[in-house]
């Protein structure tokens, strides 16, 4: 059973059993024409409604497990920093709840944990979000107002659109656009405005700067992530998310064992992992938020829920880009049978996102003229010679092999 | 980009300590820089004059939160040449051994704090843990971690406690065990030399026209080390050798200050463990320490990170007439617009985190 076809049955469920009924009930209270309740009645009756109820039920499936994915992303990060710096990183614990409530009640209360009760750290999060929540909003004196407001919104909403824009499986998807692949790009795109927006907002020079270098960036390594992806996108002939991973489930070169994109075409892969790093700024390419020298980059002048909206919006975006990554490359939710395809997407992508973190807290980050540098003199080519190669393997080699009888390689 | 001022600092994450580098940048690149120094001045040397010879090292102590005890020990010495004290043999080793100390320590916070400068974290936390087992070494014989009054005029506080030498051995192995792990993070890694190498060069006689000294001027090939050239305690009788960069392409530069730091700090280590081999027993204190003092007196001594100098008149009486500390990052710092220009913004830090900063001998 898909996802969709479960939120359709859910969605038939709780019209017939509660909406129907209630909003029918609404309609007898009140005479007709001046409430709507009946023709909604009515309209969820019928098969669009239904649809339309079965959409809001997966969207809102797919972006829970987005944001559940989020939080352990978060735990993941500071978990694997700390003992990758020989600490130990979050450990919140129940006894530190006991010692709150000491504090508080000023004697010790009745209910007792084991002492050093440890592995909840992951709750640092929610203390996290609390904090971000409680700060005061400020807008400094000569920013422009409504821009500054809007910077975040756009980082945010394009970043959370991503949630629920790639698959987890075939049949775990709340969007299934022949284009999924392209407007997932288009939607990472639209978080330079919102950067570029807030930086030029806050009427501060670091802020400016670091928007600046923000949109430098991501401009310049849309170019060969895209080139990248075209390779992917010739051999499955497909934006599809579903097309792409079939496709490499299909390239069997032996004993039936698949290719996955990432062996036929290592260089893309290279290319796409250096360029989706910049996209989501990451340790090395973090450069619009070097704190050394911009104190917070474009982020400086921004407090409370609108700065933790930032932070979450990163890791959206790097979960994002892990699962494209996953998609494009590693063969998506293929794998063995036992284990669900949707399993073995997210294992991909946290394989993934594991290594990030890993270079994250093991490099220093790049110069501005040093990333443009690598951006437009080495992996553009290199990524258009990726596509050389895929045109080779896609158009010219078959055509030629049908004419002279090549064995079948590719 | 028109070209604008941005002032960093007097708190900002580049400047570790308070004060101000104004930058005139044109889009990205450094254009001018104006360093902004007095935040932090306590005037020392104005209090010293208040108080009586001895009582001066609580100050000096406070003079470099990084690395006190040789501050400590510059003015100590001042005032021994100015008393004309005999300090006992003992306790110049132990003195070289606590300076040396001192110096790995300092140089690991200088280490720790230059790589989040570079944006990379995990290398400070490395290092200061390093740092703290240098600081428990320190710590055993001083009773304190960060403002250790140990060195007295006449010899030192008291003697080595019982296992020092067993305990500083342990640590010296381990630390030299873990920069050879850290060369394939730092020194060896293409980014941290994408960043250091070529920025921030000054060539040897530039530096000395600026007056820049220490692990800074050895970066850039002079073979200068007053611990060589004015020898003071018995660094004139260990085996050591003055560590520099290679004068070539790249000398110079941040890379280059980085390496020597690093270097310097495996000389450290064999310079301790010299000083442990030769050290003869006896007193750790002059038996005879005048209170009073007349006439003038100066020694310069290689502290972390140059060249310390200071200056003390007597009067006759208990109090020094007159005391000029000279600070080797004061004419450091001053000199940095000859070292910014050029460069990109996201270099200052990574400029001006390699010469080692400290504004609390720079401000006084």
């Amino acid at each position: 059973m898909s996802l969709f076809s479960f939120c359709k049955w859910m969605a038939e469920w709780t019209a017939q059993k509660m909406l129907i009924p209630i909003f029918e009930f609404q309609e007898g209270l009140f005479p007709p024409f001046t409430n709507p309740a009946g023709s909604i009645a009515d309209w969820l009756g019928t098969d669009g409604g239904i649809t339309t109820l079965a959409w809001l039920y997966a969207v809102n499936i797919a972006f829970a497990v987005g944001m559940t994915n989020l939080i352990l992303v978060i735990h993941l990060e500071r978990k694997i920093a700390a003992r990758i710096q020989d600490r130990r990183g979050p450990m919140l614990s129940f006894r530190s709840f006991r010692e709150l409530g000491e504090d508080l009640a000023g004697s010790a209360p009745s209910w007792k944990f084991k002492e050093n009760y440890a592995g909840i750290g992951i709750l640092q999060n929610l203390a996290d979000g609390i904090k971000a929540i409680a700060k005061e909003l400020i807008v400094p004196a000569k920013a422009d107002k409504f821009l500054f407001t809007m910077g975040p919104i756009i980082f945010i909403s394009s970043s959370v659109f991503l949630l629920v824009l790639f698959p987890l499986s075939d049949r775990f998807a709340a969007s299934s656009a022949p284009a999924g692949l392209m407007v997932i790009m288009a939607a990472f795109s639209i978080a330079p405005i919102g950067v570029l927006t807030s930086g030029w907002a806050s009427n501060n020079k670091y802020s400016m700067i670091g928007g600046m270098r923000s949109a430098a960036q991501l401009m310049s390594y849309e170019i060969p992530l895209l080139l990248s992806m075209a390779g992917v996108f010739l051999m499955a002939g497909s934006y599809d998310p579903v097309v792409i991973v079939e496709q490499q489930q299909a390239s069997s070169w032996f004993f039936g064992i698949p290719i996955w994109n990432f062996i036929p075409q290592f260089i893309g892969f290279i290319v796409f992992m250096i360029c989706i790093l910049a996209e989501v700024e990451r340790v090395p390419f973090d450069l619009p938020e070097a704190e050394a020298e911009l104190v917070e980059g474009w982020t400086t002048e921004y407090s409370g829920i609108r700065y933790m909206f930032f932070l979450m919006a990163e890791y959206i975006r790097g979960f994002a880009g892990a699962a494209v990554a996953t998609i494009l490359f590693l063969g998506g939710w293929a794998g063995p049978w036992p284990i669900p395809p949707e399993i073995w997407f997210l294992t991909k992508v946290y394989l993934i996102i594991i290594f990030w973190i890993f270079i994250r807290w093991s490099v220093p980050r790049i110069r501005t003229d040093q990333i443009l540098e690598l951006g437009w003199k080495k992996l553009l080519p290199l990524s258009l010679i990726n596509l050389l190669i895929v045109i080779f393997m896609v158009e010219i080699y078959p055509y030629f092999s049908e004419i002279v009888s090549l064995p079948e390689v590719f | 980009m028109a070209e604008m001022w941005i002032s960093m600092g007097p708190q900002h994450p580049m400047t570790h300590g308070l004060w101000t580098l104004k930058v005139k940048v044109d889009g990205e690149t450094i254009v001018d820089a104006d360093p902004e120094l007095g935040y932090l001045h306590r005037s020392v040397e104005k209090m010293g004059e208040r108080r009586k010879y001895f009582m001066n090292t609580t100050l000096t102590d406070r003079l470099c939160y990084a690395s006190s005890t040789t501050w400590t020990h510059c003015y100590v010495n001042t005032v021994e040449e100015l008393m004309k004290v005999e300090v006992p043999q003992r306790a110049k080793y132990i003195r070289t051994i606590m300076l040396e100390l001192q110096r790995l320590a300092s140089h690991l916070m200088w280490a720790g704090a230059y790589m989040p400068d570079l944006g990379h974290i995990t290398g400070a936390l490395y290092f200061w843990r390093d740092r703290e087992l240098f600081l428990n070494l320190l710590e055993a014989p001083s009773g304190s971690r960060l403002l250790y009054n140990y060195i007295r005029i006449g010899g030192v506080k008291r003697d080595l406690p019982d296992g020092f030498e067993a305990k500083t051995e342990r640590v010296m192995k381990l630390f030299e065990q873990r920069l050879d792990e850290y060369a394939d993070l730092f020194e060896n890694s293409k980014i941290f030399r994408m960043r250091t190498e070529d920025v921030g060069k000054f060539t040897a006689s530039q530096a000395q026209n600026l007056g820049i000294t220490g692990p800074n001027l050895r970066g850039c090939g002079t073979k200068f080390d007053l611990r060589k050239h004015d020898a003071y305690e018995i660094y004139d009788e260990v085996d050591w050798d003055i560590q520099t960069r290679e004068a070539g392409p790249g000398y110079g530069d941040c890379f280059s200050r980085y390496m020597v730091r690093i270097d310097e700090m495996k000389e450290s280590v064999r310079i301790i463990r010299d000083c442990f081999k030769k050290m003869p027993a006896g007193p750790t204190l002059a038996s005879q320490i005048p209170v009073r003092a007349q006439g003038e007196a100066f020694r310069r001594t290689e502290d972390s990170r140059g060249e310390a100098l200071m200056y003390v008149v007597g009067d006759g009486s208990d109090r020094p007439y007159r005391w000029k500390i000279k600070s080797p990052m004061f004419t450091t710092i001053s000199a940095c617009p000859h070292y910014l220009k050029g460069y990109k913004v996201a270099d200052i830090p990574a400029i001006m985190g390699s010469i080692d900063i400290c504004i609390g001998e720079t401000d006084k």
